[in-house]
């Protein structure tokens, strides 16, 4: 039969497999019924933030905020509300009390500027050291390199207890260089070896060429080498970015109230509930907390796809 | 380019690059400032001469096109304060009797490691623990392992809505794991949580209390954290998958290949790597399986992981060198692991 | 019977026409060339042949088959890469036993073909290596001896010899031919290169956008272009395209005027039907004879330069009309730069092409 024009489910993309590598219309679905069911727990608390207090502890739960057109049983369903969003930021602790600020704007900054500070310019560190590693390799290369990954495999508590004397001895504990420098170093042994491996794959041909062609140093690093890591340089920051944004060990035991991030401020309201957890209210921080960081994957997961290969994969 | 300067400075001579001129005077500047002002102060004083030395060298190995000193420096230097550093520092603590919370430090030796190893209370405690943390290692990693590798199956192909599915599995990996450990344990709990709900409307009873045995706690714990880390064992597989060049796939269809004998000829060797990275990455972070556990369960049910415990004792209860001796217990455990783990991804290698 | 058959076969890619109702047919034991520059939609072609990309419209027949939706595994048909898809994992002989799998066959059976297949084509010694442990020549026979270790329907290969260096070519060349021709399987070779598609085709297909413009025998093509496209194409030095006006036909002979001056050249009779009009003239530089002095049926070009070419000689010449042509003359004609020639074409190597760029031809 010939298929002289598109049809209406092609259009939509749902089609016969019609070459290598390309799923059909069922894988589509059942991908699309996994990854919902994947996402249930994340949707489910995405759901409670918008719910006030009773309806997120109702038995049996209110899972639908409209009735879908009669399709629902109201036992089900709940009023939406955006009480917990605005209460995120000022809410009244008590009863009848006037509304005061949480101060969650100043966390939510703190973890703002401090993961983009600390990722950057681990960023930037990491990724000069990893071009020397690749391109001038030094006596016991291999030793360096390996040390620095031994970094990240002991827990986060063997190195924090002299970190924090010595932040007392130099008054950095509680303030935003102290911890914007730790979170470097925790993030330059994975930017340092996921770089390297970048490096290492590209041609050296091309920057014998530029160097024969008179191109300085410098030149070849920023107009030859990095235009061509570029997916790697993305891949990393995503990276650095998730784990920075979500610590949370060195965060409670290193920053002060000023430099607070969400993540510690989530746990003291974790604890800090009084009559009871407030789910609604976490739910909400934790939804507004997400936002960020899943835009930033989203828009960078092609370049995350192509980046994390390490070096194991060759091209 | 200009011409390399062979020549090292002349130590007398007042130059950019004369390092050692710079390290014999930040000496000197640091025991003065050391010996005549206060601690803080003195600590900067200190800094700058480190700083001042940092940029002789710099300079020297700029003049003269060391550029992989030059390059790599920064972050030595960023790791050496950071992580070595302190490591050393804490290695030392480990041979003194020292808690945070009183002045007095006293040199004991390897005590704190014999006590640790031997006492009678101590030594059954710790290795309940390392049970524990191994348990918990075996079956985050299988799970998170598993899962990670079927999803990265289901989006190994191209479909329309891939990029949009795609985040909806990356996002748990993306979540706070204080988040985490709050929404299962509203999820697990036994009045309102969905779970016990759950089983309430299909098998009966009053509640369903997860928490209630150690079997339960520990699946409820591996659930969670199977749950958050599969996407990034997903993520590291997809890479490998989506790395496998088109016309393999193209030229063992023409080979009429099954597709059992793809996977294992042409696929697998493309994500061998990938997989072994890992399970090496997913492995160390299991160890120090710590956070979701205070969020869920604090310990209880015989939950309690080594990590968890060095937190308890360090920090909770101030103990520090002991809590410093074990972590250089554990941390010995991981070398050993990552070391066999070399050993064997080597032996692959050279065997291929 | 090992026949292939594509009837009106086109290929879109959203609104981009890659193949537009191509028709072409190859007999068993025959060997096709699709024959075009890059982008031309032959390897397109292929593809569709082999069921790498489905047609949008039109029939696939394979073997007597019908095979429009078959995927490429039911089609049973063996294909070489242009890269050669060696499996990067499996040695050479695992790679070569690939396609064996499917059929079930005892292993030591299995041995037996590789090894006979490695014997065709020198392999012998590398079956144990790895697909990166072999030079470039030996990848592409690998690729050739696990497209011939079984018995498909036919044999497609897409551009099997553009990474060699030009020595292997050769050699190769010869190789697959003498191959093909002991099977006597329909084959399908695409290449660019018409002195690959002249020596190893026994029919030759040109495209250009997506388009078959002339199916003939090698011969054929060289010396019947069907138009000015596939004229062009084919030959080196390339043919001589010179536009004029056609004014009339006597004694067999064309009166044609370009650049203010009449020649009367001898041509294919059915050009007297043509009426006046605008015409390309097509003659092969080889097809010209210089002679002493100036006649009705010569054309006059001066010489600007003169490249040896060994046993032959080739010069550029700039006739009145300022255009320009080349000439090929035996080594021992003797030219200088600036001299005038007097060239007087072969009536039947003397090509008229009409205005719609088709020969004009009996």
């Amino acid at each position: 039969m010939a298929e002289a024009t598109t049809t209406f489910w092609e259009r939509l993309g749902l089609r016969k497999a019609s070459g290598v590598g390309e799923a059909g219309w069922g894988q589509t679905l059942f991908a699309a019924v996994i990854s919902l069911i994947y996402f249930l727990p994340v949707l489910l608390f995405i759901v409670t933030s918008f719910k006030l207090q009773t309806e997120a502890l109702a038995v049996p739960p209110k899972f639908f905020p409209t009735s879908f057109f009669g399709l629902i049983l109201d036992q089900y369903i709940f009023s939406p509300t955006l009480a917990n969003f605005t209460s995120v930021f000022s809410r009244a602790y008590t009863a009848g009390a006037a509304a005061e600020s949480t101060g969650f704007d100043r966390f939510f900054f703190n973890s703002i500027f401090i993961a983009s500070t600390s990722v950057l310019l681990a960023l930037v560190i990491g990724t000069l050291a990893a071009y020397g590693f690749s391109r001038y390799p030094l006596r016991g290369n291999d030793t360096y390199l390996f040390i620095i990954l031994t970094t990240r495999m002991l827990p986060a508590i063997v190195v924090i207890i002299p970190v924090i004397l010595m932040f007392r001895v130099a008054g950095l504990a509680g303030s935003y260089p102290g911890i914007i420098f730790l979170y470097t170093a925790f993030n330059l042994p994975f930017t340092i070896w996921m770089m390297k491996s970048f490096f290492d794959e590209l041609s050296p041909d091309v920057e014998d060429a530029a160097r024969i062609d008179g191109s300085s140093e410098t030149r070849v690093f920023f107009k030859i080498c990095l235009p061509q890591v570029l997916a790697g340089l993305a891949a990393t920051f995503v990276f650095g970015l998730i784990l920075t944004w979500n610590e949370f060990l060195f965060a409670l035991l290193l920053t002060g109230v000023d430099t607070r991030t969400v993540p510690v401020a989530l746990n003291q309201a974790v604890a800090g509930g009084g009559i009871g957890v407030l789910w609604g209210l976490l739910a909400a921080i934790e939804t507004l907390f997400l936002i960020p960081v899943f835009l930033v994957t989203f828009f960078l997961q092609n370049q995350l796809l192509r980046g994390v290969t390490f070096g194991t994969v060759k091209r | 380019m200009s011409p390399v300067d062979e020549q090292q400075p002349q130590f007398g001579t007042l130059a950019p690059d004369n390092w050692k001129l710079a390290i014999v005077v930040g000496l000197a500047v640091s025991a003065l400032a050391i010996l005549s002002l206060p601690v803080k102060d003195s600590f900067w004083v200190t800094g700058a001469m480190v700083a001042m030395v940092a940029a002789a060298f710099v300079v020297n190995a700029y003049r003269r096109h060391y550029y992989g000193g030059l390059l790599v420096s920064p972050a030595i230097a960023v790791l050496f304060v950071m992580n070595i550093f302190p490591l050393l520092w804490s290695l030392g603590l480990s041979f003194f009797a020292y808690q945070s919370n009183q002045q007095n430090i006293r040199f004991i030796g390897l005590h704190n490691y014999e006590q640790l190893l031997t006492n009678d209370l101590k030594a059954p405690e710790l290795w309940g623990n390392l049970t524990n943390t191994a348990m918990f290692v075996v079956l985050t990693v299988t799970a998170q392992m598993i899962v990670g590798f079927l999803l990265a199956v289901l989006f190994a192909k191209q479909f329309p809505l891939r990029r949009y599915l795609l985040i909806l599995v990356l996002t748990p990996m993306m979540l706070s794991v204080v988040a985490v450990g709050v929404f299962f344990s509203y999820y697990y709990d036994p009045t309102f949580g969905l779970l016990s709900q759950a089983i309430k409307a299909w098998a009966g009873g009053e509640q369903f209390i997860l928490m209630s045995n150690k079997a339960g706690a520990v699946a409820g714990i591996v659930f969670a954290d199977a749950w958050m880390w599969s996407p990034f064992v997903m993520l590291l597989v997809l890479a490998g998958l989506v790395s496998v060049p088109k016309y393999l796939y193209e030229a063992a269809a023409i080979d009429r290949v099954s597709s059992w004998r793809r996977f294992w000829s042409i696929t697998f060797p493309y994500i061998r790597g990938l997989l072994m990275l890992a399970l090496l990455f997913r492995t160390i972070e299991a160890f120090k399986l710590a956070d979701l556990v205070i969020l869920l369960t604090k310990g209880a049910n015989d939950t309690m992981t080594i990590s968890y415990h060095v937190i308890r004792i360090a920090n909770e209860q101030n103990k520090t060198s002991e809590g410093a001796a074990l972590s250089y217990l554990l941390l010995f455990v991981v070398i050993v692991l990552t070391n066999l783990y070399l050993y064997i991804a080597n032996r692959r290698a050279r065997g291929n | 019977m090992s026949t292939i058959e594509a009837r009106k076969i086109t290929k879109k890619f959203g609104d981009f026409v890659a193949v537009k109702d191509a028709d072409l047919s190859v007999a068993a034991g025959e060997v096709v060339c699709l024959l075009g520059p890059s982008g031309c939609g032959k390897t397109t072609t292929l593809r569709m042949i082999a069921g790498l990309e489905r047609v949008t419209s039109g029939d696939i027949i394979i073997a007597g088959k019908r095979m429009n939706e078959l995927a490429p595994e039911k089609r049973d048909i063996a294909m070489v890469f242009q890269f050669y898809a060696l499996y990067p994992a499996l040695n050479v002989g695992e790679n070569i036993a690939m396609p064996l799998h499917y059929e079930k066959i005892s292993k030591p059976e299995r041995d037996r073909r590789v090894k006979r297949v490695a014997d065709i084509l020198h392999l012998t010694d590398v079956l144990d290596r790895m697909p990166g442990q072999v030079s470039e020549g030996e990848k592409q026979r690998i690729a050739v001896a696990r497209a011939i270790v079984r018995e498909p329907n036919c044999f497609l290969f897409d551009e099997p010899l553009s990474r060699l260096d030009v020595e292997l070519r050769h050699s190769m060349r010869g190789q697959i031919k003498e191959v093909l021709a002991g099977l006597s399987k329909a084959t399908v070779i695409v290449t660019h290169d018409q002195l690959e598609a002249l020596t190893m085709a026994d029919r030759i297909a040109i495209m250009r956008d997506g388009i078959i413009e002339q199916i003939g025998t090698p011969h054929q093509v060289f010396t019947k272009p069907a138009n000015v496209f596939v004229a062009s194409f084919i030959g080196t030095p390339q043919m001589n395209l010179v536009r004029g006006k056609f004014e009339g036909m006597s004694d067999g002979k064309a009166t044609i005027q370009f650049g203010g001056e009449k020649v009367e050249l001898g041509v294919n009779p059915a050009v007297a039907k043509l009426k006046p009009s605008q015409v390309t003239l097509g003659i092969r530089p080889r097809a010209f004879t210089p002679v002493d002095h100036s006649a009705k049926d010569t054309i006059v070009a001066a010489a600007e330069l003169i490249e040896p070419m060994g046993a032959e000689t080739l010069v550029h010449a700039r006739t009145p009309d300022n255009s320009d042509i080349r000439v090929v003359v035996p080594r021992d004609v003797k030219f200088k730069i600036g001299e005038k020639l007097h060239l007087r074409a072969d009536p039947s190597q003397t090509h008229i092409f009409g205005e719609d760029g088709k020969a004009v031809r009996a």
